[in-house]
């Protein structure tokens, strides 16, 4: 059951990608809801559930993209991994590292990304495309992530404040 | 003093009941006499009437606004509900008017599509796009139809207006293109008045740009440029944009001309795939078109 409900997670994300992310674009610029999703999956439960969650959603992304197979995949497994590794083992999983860990995984995804579809980039190019797209599109991320585990970490607990009231 | 209470006692009784037969009396009287003589009776109750027509008029305006606002609280109840419903139906109507203007726009486009696709010289699929770009590096859109309709990758997409970019990946029931605004997509354009040609190819910042053109070209700002015909995807003559700006640093062997492309990308909701050069034979569906052979480039 719970393997559906992933599934169904991922297979939402990338439509949403798709088709709405248009709706949260800041000037032309939206988040790739993908990579929150596994970063998220990563912070909220561990770093095999971040895996999993960001291969199987990475594959979906790759279905729908220029891009060769494969690389979406990649980069989103790792991010989910290293999200979920990160936080856990070598610090606390709290909103400021929430932030600064999707921070650099977006860039070092968003870099990865950008050599591959644009080999052919010269350093001006690159820097334009860093500082223009990938750098805000990195804090812009973040910042989603950041708010989204807030929020479900504020539900989680009021969820298991309520379990524990019922069961004193 | 005790003595005297037992003895005042009877007395006011006594008078009480003296008041009392007085008065049942009076009125005795006073509803026996005759109508005339009842008038006296008016005069001296005048000012009394006077006292109490202030509490009176004070008392029926509370009672008209208690009166009132109950009568209105109960039409404006009867409003409201009405309201109510009048209001969902504007809604329903609106929403169905939404639907049918939307389905309106969407026959217009495809109806232009289909006109364009029964005049030109090639075979083409309609296809509508259900999905854009899954990430910001590339400039891609997905259309519903893949392998299962005839798409093969490398086909050129269209416009009634022009030049859209072309497929790059194709799965079973979709497509995946890219637009002639990416640095990945690569065509063969020519100046429509000069007949030079240069490569059209997108550029990171989403502009798209010509190519080596000729440095002794005369080339000009405005001029159309078209596809010239020489790769498998287009035919020649395909709108594709305008020259926006020309520029040749002292360096460069070849001219450089920024292009505005006639398609604006963002408000695509049809396009057409060409599946062949071949002008179609018989009135077969468009979906067939996949399957005619493919020509050799020219048109």
């Amino acid at each position: 059951m719970i393997i559906l409900f992933h599934l169904v997670l991922c297979i939402g994300t990338v439509v949403a990608q798709a088709t709405v992310s248009s709706w949260v674009s800041i000037n032309g610029l939206y988040p790739d809801l993908c990579l929150v999703l596994a970063c998220l999956a990563g912070f909220l439960k561990n770093e095999y559930k971040g895996l999993l969650m960001g291969l199987t959603v990475g594959l979906f992304q790759d279905l729908l993209s220029p891009g060769g197979i494969g690389l979406n995949m990649i980069l989103k497994g790792l991010a989910g991994s290293l999200a979920g590794a990160t936080t856990h083992t070598i610090s606390t999983v709290t909103v400021p590292a929430v932030i600064l860990v999707t921070l650099v995984l977006s860039l070092v995804c968003g870099l990865a990304s950008l050599i591959m579809a644009y080999p052919a980039l010269d350093g001006v190019e690159t820097f334009h495309a860093f500082s223009r797209i990938l750098a805000p599109q990195a804090l812009y991320q973040s910042v989603l992530a950041a708010g989204i585990f807030w929020i479900s970490h504020k539900f989680r607990q009021s969820v298991s404040v309520v379990h524990f009231s019922q069961g004193r | 003093m005790p003595r005297t209470e037992p003895s005042s006692l009877p007395l006011a009784t006594g008078l009480r009941r003296l008041l009392l037969v007085v008065g049942i009396l009076f009125l005795l009287l006073v509803l026996f006499l005759p109508r005339n003589s009842q008038e006296w009776l008016g005069q001296v109750g005048g000012p009394l009437a006077l006292i109490l027509e202030g509490p009176l008029r004070v008392m029926a305006s509370i009672q008209d606004s208690v009166t009132g606002t109950w009568d209105h609280y109960v039409a404006l109840q009867q409003v409201w509900e009405e309201n109510q419903d009048l209001q969902r139906q504007i809604q329903e109507l609106q929403g169905e008017q939404n639907r049918l203007r939307e389905h309106a726009i969407l026959a217009l486009e495809f109806q232009k599509l289909s006109l364009y696709q029964e005049a030109a010289p090639m075979v083409t699929l309609p296809a509508r796009i259900i999905g854009r770009n899954v990430s910001n590096w590339y400039r891609a859109m997905v259309i519903d139809k893949g392998t299962h309709d005839g798409i093969r990758q490398e086909m050129g997409v269209i416009t009634d207006a022009g030049v859209v970019g072309r497929v790059v990946r194709v799965n079973s029931t979709t497509s995946i293109i890219l637009l002639l605004s990416d640095p990945n997509v690569a065509i063969t354009g020519m100046i429509q008045t000069s007949r030079d040609e240069g490569i059209i190819q997108g550029t990171p910042q989403g502009t798209i740009q010509m190519k080596y053109l000729p440095p002794l070209s005369s080339v000009q700002v405005g001029d159309a440029v078209v596809t010239s015909g020489l790769t498998d995807d287009f035919p020649r003559g395909l709108r594709i944009g305008k020259i926006q700006q020309i520029t040749k640093a002292a360096t460069d062997l070849f001219q450089l001309g920024e292009v505005t492309p006639i398609v604006d990308f963002s408000k695509l909701e049809g396009v057409l795939v060409i599946t062949s050069f071949l002008p179609p034979i018989s009135t077969e569906s468009p979906t067939s078109g996949g399957t005619l052979p493919a020509p050799a480039g020219s048109p």
